[in-house]
C-alpha cells in the first residue's frame, strides 16, 4: 500500500472546497464526460500537486458533492481533470455544465499507486470501461518518466467502440512504439478493426508475463473478478496486483464511517490497494 | 472532599447558568411516561437523576445537524464567482450535568478521532470548538440494571476519562471529586462544603468477556448464517447508533435556499440504514440488515480497537434498553465469544445465537451484579 | 409445554420459522424470538408483555413460509399486509393468541426501573413487591380494544372469548389538551415535539406497512421532499410524508409511537387520520382480507367511493 498521505491544498481545514471554474468538457462517450478543472485562485493553482491514483471530491454547490480519481497527469500544470459518467443526481448536475461554469473541489485525497516503486518493472495496465479514468493518470505519468520503466502494456476493453474513452490519446498510445497499447471490445462489429474479446481473454492471450512486472487494473466488478482469475493462472502473486477501489464516500478524510472496509479507509488507506493488502480484509466489497 | 446537599442542586446548576453557561441536564420530557433526555436547564425544569436518558451527551459535541460552510455564487464584474463561507466555530461555554461515566468515557473515544495530538491528525474544527467548551459533571453510578455492562470495559462505572467533575451520591447529596482543572473552578464553588464522608461503593454492571474479541469478530465475519441469525430481531433503524455515545458517522449533503444560494451540513448518519452505503450505481456493499450490523459489530470491537487501541462500545446499554426490535448486543458478544481468533476475515462458527442459547437475557446479572451492588 | 409451544411445533412442521417471543431475563419482558424448529420453540411464551408487532419482519420473509404468533390487533396488520399484495396468504401461518392487553414498558420503567421481572395476575401486575392496577400500565391501544377477536388465523391458542377487552380510555389529558388547541396552538405543539426528533426512523422500521423503507423519500435525494437537516421542520415534513402514506393503511397499532426514542405522540396524528378514513369511507384497515384500501381505488373524478368494491 501506497504510504502517500493526502498532502492536500486545504490539510487544515479539508472539509472544505476550493471554487474552481470548468476550463473544458470533453464528450468521451455518451455517459461519460471529462471535464478539466482550474482552481480560481491561482496561488491554489499553483500550489495544487497530486499523484496518480488519488482522488478529489467534486462538488455542485446545492446538488452536492462526488468523489472521483484524477485523470489527468501531474504534470499537467494547466488543467486538472475528472472523468464522469452520469448515474446520480451529482453527476447529473455535473453533465449539465458548461465551459465557465462553476464547481468546487477537494483534492488531492488518498492514496497514490506507488510507482516509484516499480521503477526498473515492466507494468502492465488493465482497464475496463470507466476503470479507465484514475489509469490514464498512471500510464500518462509513467510515459513521462518513461526511461524509469522497462516495458509498458496497456490492455483497455469497453462494451463497444461507443464506450471507449480517450480517443485522441488512444491513438497516440497505439503510435507509440516503446507502449504496447491493446484496445477491446467484448464482440466484433463490422466497423471495428481492432481487437475483439473479453479483456480477460486478451491479457492472458497478450499480456506480459509476470516476472518482473506489475499489473494494475480497474474496470468493473465482474471484470476485475474474471481478471484476478487469469493473472492467477499466468502466475502473478498478489503483491505483483494493484488495483483502485471504488466506495461510497462523504467526508474523504476517515471520519464519516461509510467506506471502511474492515479497519481501512478506501478515502484515506486506499482508494490504491495491492491485492495482497486486500487479501487480508474483510470481504465487503 | 467537597460535598453538596441534594436541595442545593439546583443552585449550583444556577451558578453554572449565572456564569454565562448552557447547562444540560436529564429531564423527562413534557407529556411523556418516562422519556429522559439531555435538555436545556433554564431554572425551572426538574432534573432526573435517577433515569437513563435515551440519547447521551455526544450531541453537545457532535449535534445532530451542523452547517460546515454557507455557499453563495455571485456576479463580480461581470464574472461568476462562488464564495464559501465557512460557519465560525461555536463559541459557546455548556455544561452537561449529570452524565454518566460510560458517556463521559465516549468522548474521550471522540476526542481521539476528531481531536487527535496536535500535528498528528486532522482536528475537526466544529468539534475542537464544542469540545473546548464544554464542562462534563459526571454522575457516579452506585446502582445500575441489567442492560448495564460497563463493568466489561475496564473500570466500568470508576472511569474518569472524559471527566472534569464526578459526583458520588451518598446520603443527604453528593460528593464532589474534581478530574481536571475545569472541575476543580466548579467544586471551589461556595455551593460546596468540605466533607469527611468517603466515597461510596460504585455498581458492578453484567460482564461480558471481550477478550480477543476484535480477531474473534474476523474469525466469524463470513458466516453469514451466524449475522442473520443474530440479526434477526433487528429492524434496521437508526436508534443505536444515535443513542450510542460512541457512534460518530455522519453524512454531508447540501442543501439550498435558493439557487443561488444554500449551504453544507453534515447531519448524524446510522450504517444500520440502507442508503448509507448505497451506490449510484445500485451496488451496496451491505446490503442487508445482517451486513450492515456486522459492520457495526465491527467497527466497535474490532476496526476502531485496531485502528486507535481501544474499544468503541463503553456499556451504556441504550442499545439494549429501548431497542424497538428487542435486539441485545450482548448476546452477539457472547456468541463471537466462542469463536477461535483469527487475524483475518474467516468462517470460524461462532456459538448458537438463535432463541435457544441467544435466550436473550441469560447472561443476566451476575452474582456481584446489578442486585449484589444496590 | 404449553399449549402455545406445541401449537408453534405443529406450524413448524409446514413453516420455515415462526415468530413469536421468549422470557429475557436481561429485559424483565418479553422479546421477539425466531423459531426455526421445535427445540427453539420450547422456549416461547405469551404475555402481557409481548408488546411487539411481529408483521413487521413479514414482508421480507416472502421467500419462506413464515408462521407468526399474533394478537388480534397484530392480525389487522397481517391482514392489511396480505390486501395490499405485501404478504402472501399462503406464505403465512397465523398463530392467533388471546390478549388481555399488553403494557407499556416505559410506564413499567418508570414505576419499577428496567429489567425487573413483571407478574400479571388478576387485575393486578407487580414487580419487586410493588403493585399497580393493570389498566393504568397498559398501552394505549390497548383500551377499548375492538380487535381481541382474531379477523383470521390458521391456529388458535387458548379461547379468544375468553378475553375481555380493557375498559375503554382516552390518553391522559394530551387528547383533549390536544382536540382543544387552535390551530396555531397546534403548530407550536407539533414543532415543539418534532424539535425532539433525531430521525432514526425507528417510526418508519417499526411500522409494519411503511413498505418503502430501504428507499424511503424520508432519506432520498431523489425525490428531494425533505431536507437533511435533523431539525423540527425537515422531520415534521417527514413524518407528514410518512403518515399521509399510512392514510387508510394504519391498523394503529402504535408501533411507530412506542419506537420513538423521543417520545413523540405520533398516534395523535395517526388516529385522527384513521378516524377521518373511517368517517368518510367507513373503513377500519386489516379488517378485511378482501377489502381494497379507499385511497388506492377511490375515483377522483366521481369523488366516490364504492363500498361494494
Amino acid at each position: 500500500m501506497s504510504t502517500i498521505a493526502s498532502a492536500g491544498i486545504q490539510a487544515a481545514q479539508p472539509l472544505l472546497p476550493e471554487p474552481a471554474t470548468v476550463a473544458a468538457v470533453i464528450r468521451e462517450t455518451e455517459t461519460i464526460r471529462s471535464y478539466r478543472l482550474v482552481f480560481d485562485d491561482p496561488g491554489v493553482m499553483a500550489a495544487f500537486s497530486f499523484l496518480p491514483g488519488q482522488i478529489g471530491l467534486v462538488s455542485v454547490m446545492g446538488a452536492g458533492e462526488s468523489t472521483f480519481a484524477i485523470s489527468s497527469p501531474p504534470s499537467e500544470k494547466e488543467y486538472f481533470q475528472f472523468s464522469v459518467m452520469k448515474t446520480g443526481v451529482v453527476t447529473g448536475a455535473i453533465h449539465e455544465l458548461g465551459e465557465g461554469d462553476k464547481v468546487a473541489v477537494r483534492a488531492p485525497m488518498g492514496c497514490a499507486f506507488p510507482s516509484d516503486g516499480w521503477k526498473g518493472k515492466n507494468v502492465m495496465i488493465v482497464a475496463g470501461g470507466i476503470g479507465m479514468a484514475p489509469l490514464r493518470s498512471l500510464l500518462l505519468h509513467l510515459l513521462d518518466h518513461r526511461e524509469d520503466y522497462g516495458k509498458l502494456q496497456l490492455i483497455y476493453g469497453a462494451r463497444t467502440p461507443a464506450d471507449l474513452c480517450y480517443a485522441g490519446d488512444r491513438q497516440q498510445w497505439e503510435e507509440r512504439g516503446d507502449l504496447d497499447a491493446v484496445t477491446t471490445i467484448d464482440v466484433e462489429l463490422p466497423e471495428w478493426t481492432g481487437r475483439a474479446g473479453l479483456v480477460p481473454a486478451v491479457m492472458e492471450e497478450s499480456g506480459l508475463r509476470p516476472e518482473n512486472t506489475v499489473a494494475v487494473i480497474c474496470g468493473p466488478p465482474v471484470m476485475i473478478k474474471f481478471v484476478l482469475a487469469s493473472l492467477d493462472r499466468m502466475g502473478y502473486r498478489e503483491g505483483q496486483i494493484y488495483t483502485t477501489l471504488e466506495r461510497r464516500m462523504k467526508c474523504g478524510i476517515g471520519l464519516c464511517g461509510r467506506c471502511n472496509v474492515g479497519p481501512k479507509y478506501v478515502c484515506t488507506d486506499g482508494p490504491v490497494f495491492s491485492l495482497e493488502s486486500l487479501r487480508g480484509l474483510p470481504d465487503e466489497l | 472532599m467537597r460535598f453538596i446537599a441534594t436541595d442545593r442542586i439546583p443552585g449550583l446548576l444556577g451558578r453554572l447558568v449565572e456564569s454565562g453557561m448552557s447547562v444540560w441536564a436529564p429531564q423527562v420530557v413534557k407529556d411523556t411516561v418516562n422519556t429522559v433526555l439531555f435538555a436545556p436547564w433554564t431554572g425551572l425544569e426538574e432534573i432526573s437523576l435517577d433515569a437513563y436518558t435515551m440519547l447521551s451527551a455526544k450531541q453537545l459535541v457532535l449535534p445532530a445537524t451542523e452547517r460546515l460552510f454557507s455557499y453563495r455564487y455571485t456576479l463580480e464584474g461581470g464574472r461568476e464567482r462562488i464564495g464559501i463561507e465557512p460557519s465560525p466555530p461555536a463559541d459557546k461555554e455548556t455544561a452537561v450535568f449529570g452524565a454518566r461515566a460510560c458517556d463521559a468515557r465516549a468522548l474521550a473515544a471522540l476526542d481521539a478521532l476528531f481531536l487527535p495530538e496536535e500535528g498528528s491528525g486532522y482536528r475537526d474544527p466544529g468539534y475542537a470548538a464544542h469540545r473546548a467548551g464544554l464542562t462534563v459533571i459526571t454522575l457516579a453510578c452506585t446502582t445500575c440494571d441489567s442492560a448495564c455492562f460497563c463493568s466489561s470495559f475496564g473500570k466500568g462505572p470508576a472511569e474518569t476519562a472524559g471527566s472534569d467533575l464526578i459526583l458520588y451520591p451518598v446520603e443527604g447529596g453528593l460528593l464532589a471529586e474534581p478530574v481536571t482543572e475545569k472541575g476543580s473552578q466548579i467544586a471551589a464553588f461556595d455551593i460546596f462544603e468540605d466533607s469527611e464522608q468517603s466515597k461510596p461503593e460504585l455498581a458492578t454492571t453484567a460482564c461480558i468477556d471481550l477478550e480477543g474479541i476484535g480477531d474473534k469478530f474476523l474469525g466469524a465475519f463470513n458466516d453469514l448464517d451466524f449475522w442473520q441469525r443474530a440479526t434477526e430481531n433487528c429492524l434496521s433503524c437508526g436508534y443505536c447508533t444515535y443513542a450510542c455515545p460512541a457512534c460518530h458517522c455522519f453524512n454531508i449533503f447540501d442543501e439550498m435556499s435558493s439557487d443561488r444560494e444554500g449551504e453544507r451540513c453534515r447531519s448524524w448518519d446510522a450504517c444500520m440504514f440502507y442508503v448509507y452505503t448505497l451506490e449510484t450505481s445500485g451496488h451496496n456493499p451491505r446490503p442487508s440488515i445482517a451486513h450492515r450490523y456486522r459492520n457495526r459489530v465491527g467497527h466497535k470491537f474490532s476496526y476502531y480497537p485496531a485502528n486507535q487501541g481501544e474499544l468503541l462500545c463503553t456499556g451504556c446499554g441504550r442499545c439494549i434498553r429501548n431497542c424497538p426490535g428487542g435486539l441485545d448486543v450482548r448476546n452477539v458478544l457472547k456468541g463471537l465469544a466462542a469463536v477461535e481468533a483469527a487475524t483475518e476475515p474467516g468462517t470460524r462458527k461462532p456459538g448458537p445465537s438463535g432463541p435457544e442459547a441467544g435466550k436473550p437475557g441469560t447472561e443476566g446479572p451476575s452474582a456481584n451484579g446489578p442486585e449484589a451492588a444496590r | 409445554m404449553t399449549e402455545l409451544v406445541t401449537k408453534i411445533q405443529e406450524v413448524l412442521n409446514e413453516a420455515d420459522v415462526v415468530l413469536g417471543w421468549v422470557h429475557s431475563a436481561a429485559a424483565g419482558a418479553a422479546v421477539p424470538a425466531w423459531f426455526h424448529n421445535a427445540v427453539e420453540a420450547e422456549a416461547a411464551v405469551f404475555d402481557s408483555t409481548c408488546v411487539h408487532n411481529l408483521a413487521v419482519h413479514l414482508p421480507r420473509l416472502q421467500d419462506r413460509t413464515a408462521g407468526i404468533v399474533a394478537k388480534g390487533c397484530d392480525i389487522r396488520s397481517v391482514v392489511q399486509l396480505i390486501s395490499e399484495g405485501q404478504v402472501r396468504r399462503d406464505r403465512v401461518r397465523i398463530i392467533s393468541v388471546p390478549c388481555p392487553g399488553v403494557v407499556d414498558v416505559k410506564k413499567v420503567w418508570r414505576c419499577f426501573g428496567y429489567g425487573k421481572k413483571l407478574i400479571d395476575a388478576g387485575g393486578q401486575v407487580e414487580m419487586e413487591g410493588k403493585t399497580a392496577p393493570r389498566e393504568e400500565i397498559l398501552l394505549w391501544k390497548c383500551r377499548g380494544c375492538r380487535d381481541t377477536a382474531p379477523l383470521i388465523s390458521d391456529v388458535v391458542v387458548g379461547d379468544p372469548a375468553g378475553v375481555a377487552p380493557p375498559s375503554p380510555a382516552e390518553r391522559t389529558g394530551l387528547r383533549e389538551r390536544f382536540d382543544a388547541m387552535t390551530p396555531a396552538e397546534r403548530r407550536r405543539f407539533w414543532q415543539e415535539q418534532f424539535s425532539r426528533c433525531i430521525r432514526c426512523n425507528a417510526c418508519r422500521e417499526a411500522c409494519p406497512l411503511c413498505f418503502c423503507r430501504d428507499v424511503c423519500t424520508m432519506q432520498t435525494r431523489e425525490p428531494h421532499w425533505t431536507g437533511g437537516q435533523i431539525n423540527a421542520r425537515e422531520a415534521e415534513m417527514a413524518q407528514h410524508i410518512r403518515i399521509n402514506h399510512l392514510a387508510g393503511r394504519c391498523t394503529g397499532c402504535e408501533e411507530c409511537e412506542r419506537a420513538c426514542p423521543v417520545g413523540i405522540p405520533l398516534m395523535l396524528l395517526l388516529e385522527e387520520q384513521n378516524r377521518a378514513v373511517e368517517k368518510l369511507f367507513g373503513y377500519r384497515a386489516g379488517t378485511d382480507p378482501e377489502a381494497k384500501p379507499p385511497l388506492l381505488v377511490f375515483d377522483i373524478d366521481n369523488d366516490t367511493w364504492d363500498s361494494e368494491r
